[in-house]
């Protein structure tokens, strides 16, 4: 999966690839790009793309270690999750976890083009409550059909928001 | 610069994050039809894709032919059956992944049904035939060139791995 994506990537024109072998290593990156980015070999990373199912540590764990570790470099990062799972529950589990997109398996290159253009164009703001941090799960152009959860405004003394 | 930062009253319960899009300033800005990603480059992508199409069935073989070297090894060494089937499990899950996106869901689909077959903890007689006779499936795909589902002969295969499956898996 790895080499057929790094194929469609470097076709679509970006620039520069970095690999890991599963989430451990790819932990290491991230954090060595913190303290020794010459060592690291990369200085930023703009996108993460993970397969979901890889050994010892899978995707769902290194979406974990991004958006809420101290160490992980940017918390903000767009997460990109490749996956063959298809279960609306495996699904609900990555988004709870702030996952940016899904990419299914199998893909092909317009999958991948479509995915990197809602990543670029579209991206969400993010939201930070006690129970979450990651992209807004609403998509702001979606119009809410399902029961009210949303008890604040922006407008309203406990939200905050910030802009950089 | 907050909203709340002026009259702060009380504790911040939801905080929303609206940050400067660089990825797109990075992308150049984009525009049109297809966003940042320009026509020819997509073009040229699905190009090299093809070209891999037309290339997946030598390479996925060399896929096959090792999993053939690990069930042979599996009944030569029992004592190495755990370390092999991890190695089993890891070409599957390639396998599984690539199939389908090379006009070959066969492949995926016994790709997927042997990455389960060989999430065992201890690998019995039972297993190592039933991994045999998933590579015999994948390798009837590739030698016959059954893309797509197959048709017929992709039914055939597909009742012949299960009823393989349900007879080792009643076995032991």
């Amino acid at each position: 999966m790895r080499s057929l994506m790094t194929i469609a990537l470097k076709a679509l024109g970006v620039g520069m690839i970095k690999t890991a072998d599963d989430g451990g290593e790819a932990i290491e990156i991230l954090r060595l790009m913190s303290t020794d980015p010459m060592k690291a070999g990369v200085m930023s990373i703009d996108i993460i793309l993970s397969n979901w199912q890889m050994s010892p540590v899978d995707g769902l764990m290194l979406l974990r270690w991004v958006r809420r570790h101290k160490e992980s470099p940017d918390r903000f990062i767009p997460f990109l999750m490749v996956t063959g799972y298809a279960d609306r529950e495996k699904v609900m589990e990555a988004r709870e976890l702030g996952i940016t997109e899904i990419l299914a398996k199998p893909f092909s290159v317009q999958n991948v083009a479509d995915r990197l253009i809602q990543v670029i164009e579209r991206p969400r703001q993010f939201v930070h409550t006690s129970s979450y941090f990651g992209p807004d799960r609403r998509r702001q152009e979606m119009p809410y059909s399902g029961e009210e959860r949303r008890k604040l405004t922006e407008e309203d003394e406990g939200v905050e928001v910030v802009y950089d | 610069m907050t909203k709340a930062a002026a009259g702060n009253k009380k504790r911040v319960q939801v905080r929303y994050y609206k940050l400067r899009n660089r990825l797109k300033e990075k992308a150049g800005g984009g525009g049109g039809a297809r966003g940042t990603i320009a026509a020819d480059a997509l073009e040229a992508a699905e190009a090299e894709f093809e070209k891999m199409a037309e290339d997946y069935p030598d390479w996925v073989q060399t896929h096959i032919n090792e999993l053939y070297t690990f069930h042979r090894r599996c009944v030569d060494t029992p004592e190495d059956r755990t370390k092999l089937f991890k190695r089993v499990n890891e070409v599957a899950h390639d396998m599984r992944g690539q199939g389908g996106t090379f006009g070959y869901p066969l492949i995926s689909h016994f790709g997927d049904s042997l990455y389960e077959a060989s999430r065992v903890e201890t690998v019995l007689d039972s297993h190592v035939e039933i991994l045999k006779a998933h590579v015999d499936a994948m390798n009837a795909v590739i030698k016959g060139r059954v893309n797509g589902d197959g048709g017929e002969v992709g039914i055939e295969l597909r009742k012949t791995l299960e009823t393989a499956i349900e007879k080792y898996s009643t076995a032991e």
